[in-house]
């Protein structure tokens, strides 16, 4: 259990809406940018393959390939800097973890995964719902 | 030589700034401490005050704890001072406190300072401030050299025998100049940890005034729920948080016309 003075101090900074999506999901992270005094929006897709830690220290990681070379980014999932994470697409998996992915060559490697079976059958894919298939993949 | 407080070290986090920088940051509960004695030079030679921090069960706590805080106390001694006429001296009234300490100051304490004052964070210390950490390390019993002082040890393979973490030679003739013994302070296996150290000149993040807690940047020694002290820092030439950040904007400013000109 996390101390209470500690969930004190980490609770203003957390996100009141945390990014929804799961292991497996073809996202697009979309992360403010300061660049002189003008801030953008860059987008990072790719893949999560990985979710971490809990409360201010949960990270996600995103891995797409770049020019035939894998490329990994973990982001803080309460940072102001990531304005939000679309999901464009579900997986389906069947591990916490991809890192299997990794040791994959060529085209089967990344961007092909199975589609899930059913999508969501109430919710437009756009709204994050807590319908069973949209929480059953996760581990909190 | 500057007034602090004492503290207990709760754990580490990180935060976000304003920026949407992380910072990692260790969460102290700070204060409120409470003055229980003045040291003054005409009755101590020396100048300081007394903290106490975290208020004690009066059942748990002994006789000596609870008359130090409280003026209505009977005791033998105390008694047979007050009929030989001998002043006692001035007390908080407060519950017996669990840790006490001294901070030793370079003058007179202000007038606000007086026995039974309450200090708390926001009193003492301000955000952007460069303090001081002092605790306890965690001990770590009686180590060998290469968990102590990262000594590499002796070779796995290539014929060693039986000497695989000891330190090697202590001392020589020649490094010596013949005296026969390794010279003083050579590095060796000992006691490692439960010191007390000083972590200097580290950022105060945030001072939360409900919860009366301190966030400063970076680690301090000592476990979760160890005892520490924070005082303001006594490195010379740090600059002021304003100016810190000037020099960041001018840096970033700087950057921007690099782009420019290429």
């Amino acid at each position: 259990m996390k101390n209470k003075l500690m969930a004190a101090v980490e609770e203003p900074g957390l996100k009141k809406e945390v990014p929804q999506f799961e292991i497996g999901d073809n996202v697009d992270v979309h992360q403010r940018i300061l660049e002189g005094e003008k801030e953008r929006v860059q987008i990072f897709s790719g893949l999560i393959i990985s979710r971490k830690g809990e409360g201010m220290n949960e990270m996600f990681t995103v891995r797409r390939i770049v020019q035939g070379e894998g490329v990994e980014r973990t982001f803080p999932l309460h940072s102001p800097k990531i304005a939000k994470v679309d999901v464009k697409r579900s997986g389906k998996v069947r591990r916490a973890k991809l890192y299997y992915l990794r040791d994959r060559i060529g085209k089967d490697a990344t961007r092909l995964r199975e589609r899930k079976k059913k999508t969501p059958i109430v919710a437009p894919s756009a709204v994050p719902v807590n319908t069973p298939a949209a929480t059953g993949g996760q581990t909190k | 030589m500057v007034l602090g407080l004492l503290g207990l070290k709760v754990g580490m986090t990180q935060v976000f700034d304003s920026d949407g920088k992380m910072a990692p940051v260790t969460v102290i509960e700070l204060g409120p401490c409470r003055v229980l004695q003045v040291r003054t030079q005409e009755r101590d030679k020396y100048h300081a005050v007394q903290l106490g921090f975290k208020d004690k069960l009066r059942r748990k706590a002994i006789r000596a704890e609870r008359g130090h805080v409280a003026s209505e106390f009977s005791s033998k001694r105390r008694d047979s001072m007050k009929q030989a006429g001998v002043k006692i001296l001035e007390k908080a009234n407060c519950e017996p406190q669990r840790y006490i300490r001294e901070f030793r100051l370079a003058a007179a304490p202000a007038a606000d300072l007086a026995v039974g004052a309450v200090l708390t964070g926001e009193k003492v210390f301000k955000v952007g401030q460069h303090v001081d950490v002092i605790g306890t390390t965690k001990g770590r019993g009686y180590t060998g050299v290469m968990k102590r002082h990262n000594f590499h040890g002796l070779p796995a393979a290539h014929g060693s025998k039986k000497n695989h973490r000891t330190a090697g030679s202590t001392s020589s003739h020649a490094s010596n100049r013949g005296s026969g013994r390794p010279k003083k302070g050579h590095k060796a296996a000992g006691q490692y940890g439960h010191e007390r150290v000083t972590i200097r000149n580290l950022d105060v993040v945030r001072i939360d005034t409900d919860k009366n807690l301190l966030l400063v940047r970076g680690a301090i020694p000592g476990p979760n729920g160890g005892l520490v002290m924070v005082q303001p820092t006594n490195k010379k030439d740090i600059p002021t948080p304003e100016a810190r950040a000037a020099a960041e904007k001018a840096k970033r400013k700087g950057k921007g016309v690099d782009v420019k000109k290429k």
